[in-house]
This record gives C-alpha cells, sequence and structure tokens, in this order.
C-alpha cells in the first residue's frame, strides 16, 4: 500500500451490488468442523499453514452447523451417518455450499459394489456443488474445489431479476 | 506350552465340550485340488458348553488364559450348513495362545454367551450377532454395536440379499 497511501482525497467505488455480494460470500465461505474417514486428514492438512486455506477466507473451521456456509464431506458416507448429515445439512443458514470430498463421498468409491452399509454418494442426500476427485484427494485438489465453488458463487445472481424471455 | 501340550492338558484334566482339533498340514502333491491347510492349530469345542470350556482354560493353572483376544465368526461357504465361531485366547503368564472354534448351523445360530467367562467378549458377541445373525443366549447388552438398530439381515453372510432402500435412500 505504501504508493498509494494517503494520496486520494475521499473516494467513491462504483460496482454492482450483486458483484459486492458475490465476493462478501466467496471470501468468506467458513466451513462446518466434521470429518468422516481419511479425507478429513488431507482436509485438515489444507488447514494448516503449508496449504493455509485460511487465504481464501475459508479458515474458520465452525463448530456448529449454525454459522457454517460450507459442508465439506470428507470420507465415508454410511447410512448411520446420513440421517445425521442430512440434518446438519438442514441447521446451516442459507446460502449453504457442500463439496463432496474424494470418491467416496462422490460415488462410494471402493466401497461401491459390496459396502452394505455405505451411501453410493452424498448427493442421494444432500444438492452438492462441486465433487473433488481423489483418494484422498490432495490438499491442491482441496483448494482447487474450493476455487471451483468461488467461481461458482461467483456467477451466481442475488438481487437480479432474472432476464426475461420473450 | 505349544498346541500339542495345551491338548494334552485340557484332555487330561477333561475340559467341557471338547471335540477334536485340526492341524495345519501341507498340500498333497498328488492331488491337485487339495491345497492343505495353513493358519493355526485349533481344537473344536461344543457350542453350547463354549463358557464353560473357556472358564475351564481360564481357570486351569497350567492354561491360565487370562486374555480373550478375538471373538469372532465365519461362514465357509454359501453350500456349508454351518457358521463356525472363532475364539483366540493368549496366556501372558505362560505365554502361549490357543484358537477355539464352534460349528453352529446356519439356520438355527445360537449359543450361551462367553460374557461371564471374559468381560472382553461383550463388543465381540454384539458385533459378531449383527453381522453373521447369531444370537448369545444371556448377553447383557444384546443391542446392535456398529449397524443401525433397525438394520435388516445379516451382511457378512454369504446369502446376505443387498437391501433397496434404506430410510429413503436408495441402496444401489
Amino acid at each position: 500500500m505504501g504508493l498509494l497511501e494517503r494520496q486520494f482525497e475521499e473516494n467513491v467505488l462504483t460496482t454492482r451490488v450483486d458483484w459486492l455480494l458475490n465476493w462478501c460470500r466467496l471470501s468468506s465461505i467458513w466451513p462446518m468442523t466434521f470429518g468422516l474417514a481419511c479425507c478429513a486428514i488431507e482436509m485438515m492438512a489444507v488447514g494448516c499453514a503449508h496449504h493455509d486455506i485460511d487465504r481464501f477466507g475459508a479458515g474458520a473451521f465452525r463448530a456448529s452447523p449454525r454459522q457454517a456456509d460450507l459442508m465439506i464431506v470428507a470420507g465415508t458416507v454410511n447410512f448411520k451417518m446420513a440421517e445425521r448429515i442430512k440434518r446438519l445439512y438442514d441447521q446451516m443458514p442459507a446460502p449453504k455450499y457442500v463439496i463432496a470430498m474424494g470418491a467416496c463421498a462422490t460415488g462410494g468409491g471402493p466401497y461401491y459394489k459390496y459396502g452394505y452399509t455405505v451411501v453410493k454418494g452424498v448427493d442421494r442426500v444432500v444438492p452438492v456443488d462441486v465433487y473433488v476427485a481423489g483418494c484422498p484427494p490432495r490438499p491442491e485438489a482441496l483448494l482447487e474445489g474450493l476455487m471451483k465453488l468461488q467461481e461458482k458463487i461467483q456467477r451466481s445472481s442475488v438481487l437480479r431479476r432474472p432476464a426475461r424471455t420473450a | 506350552m505349544d498346541f500339542r501340550g495345551i491338548l494334552d492338558r485340557l484332555r487330561a484334566t477333561g475340559a467341557p465340550g471338547l471335540l477334536g482339533h485340526d492341524l495345519p498340514r501341507a498340500a498333497d502333491p498328488k492331488d491337485k485340488k487339495d491345497k492343505g491347510r495353513g493358519g493355526d492349530p485349533f481344537v473344536w469345542v461344543e457350542p453350547a458348553r463354549l463358557p464353560a470350556f473357556l472358564e475351564r482354560c481360564r481357570d486351569d493353572e497350567r492354561l491360565r488364559f487370562e486374555l480373550l483376544i478375538d471373538l469372532t465368526a465365519v461362514d465357509p461357504s454359501k453350500d456349508d450348513p454351518n457358521l463356525w465361531v472363532v475364539v483366540s485366547l493368549l496366556s501372558l503368564a505362560h505365554r502361549h495362545r490357543l484358537t477355539v472354534k464352534c460349528a453352529l448351523p446356519k439356520d438355527a445360530a445360537s449359543l450361551p454367551s462367553s460374557v461371564p467367562v471374559y468381560r472382553a467378549a461383550q463388543w465381540h458377541e454384539r458385533e459378531c450377532g449383527e453381522m453373521y445373525g447369531i444370537t448369545f443366549a444371556g448377553h447383557p447388552d444384546p443391542r446392535h454395536i456398529l449397524l443401525p438398530e433397525d438394520w435388516v439381515g445379516a451382511p457378512l453372510r454369504k446369502d446376505y440379499v443387498f437391501p433397496d432402500e434404506y430410510h429413503g435412500i436408495s441402496c444401489k
């Protein structure tokens, strides 16, 4: 800021309201604290200093669904857990987003055929915004998923009326 | 003591329910289909008298199996009419081990609980019961341990049929 500091009169920025709202939303995606399996270890690595999810404003892992914007489903979802995931998702305030992290959360993964108690993809329980491939995904892959989610949020419109169809 | 010594001791003291034993053996080179048998030597025990047998193993001065290492079951094959319950014992005092097996008919898979002898058997029997559909009579807390309480069927049986849905979530 050195070059810009104390160089100007009072300023006004002009932008679109939607752009501003989206920018606010995508810059502070707070995830919910919960991990289901080995993917959660990679998610913890993403939270630590080396990969540092805080750079994206998404490092504030909340202990309550009522304070969270993003649910990272990191790991194997079984039927016993699926109902609880649904309940947690319902408790999150809108706007809320879901990342399915890894093969298990995306489609059952290695348990697809013989996992009698594994849900074949968390999208059967809650709507998923971004799928992250890998078993488990590298921390970079999860960050990529987060960036994809930010792009998705940037494209959304909050106040703007949808274009009329003639 | 090695397996022979344990077996001799069990026989000499008239351990309740002891039926026989089985040893690993090499494959017969003349018989192509014979693969032999690896693994541990074990003793066959009558299911109804398993707790009494385990109590003898625990309390006999020369055996002293203080620890129940594992209690699980095997469904050997779809065509086999029996399930096997397998118990692993360890003696820290004498530094020896024993594997105990019981054959149970699949259509009436029930045996008395071993919890009065080894309290460690409690969770093992709950898991074994829900996974193989075995009833452990007299178990103090026979709830499911891993599966949801309303789960239907015993998933580790060879003839298990996967459910179509659970609480509205598709299983396919």
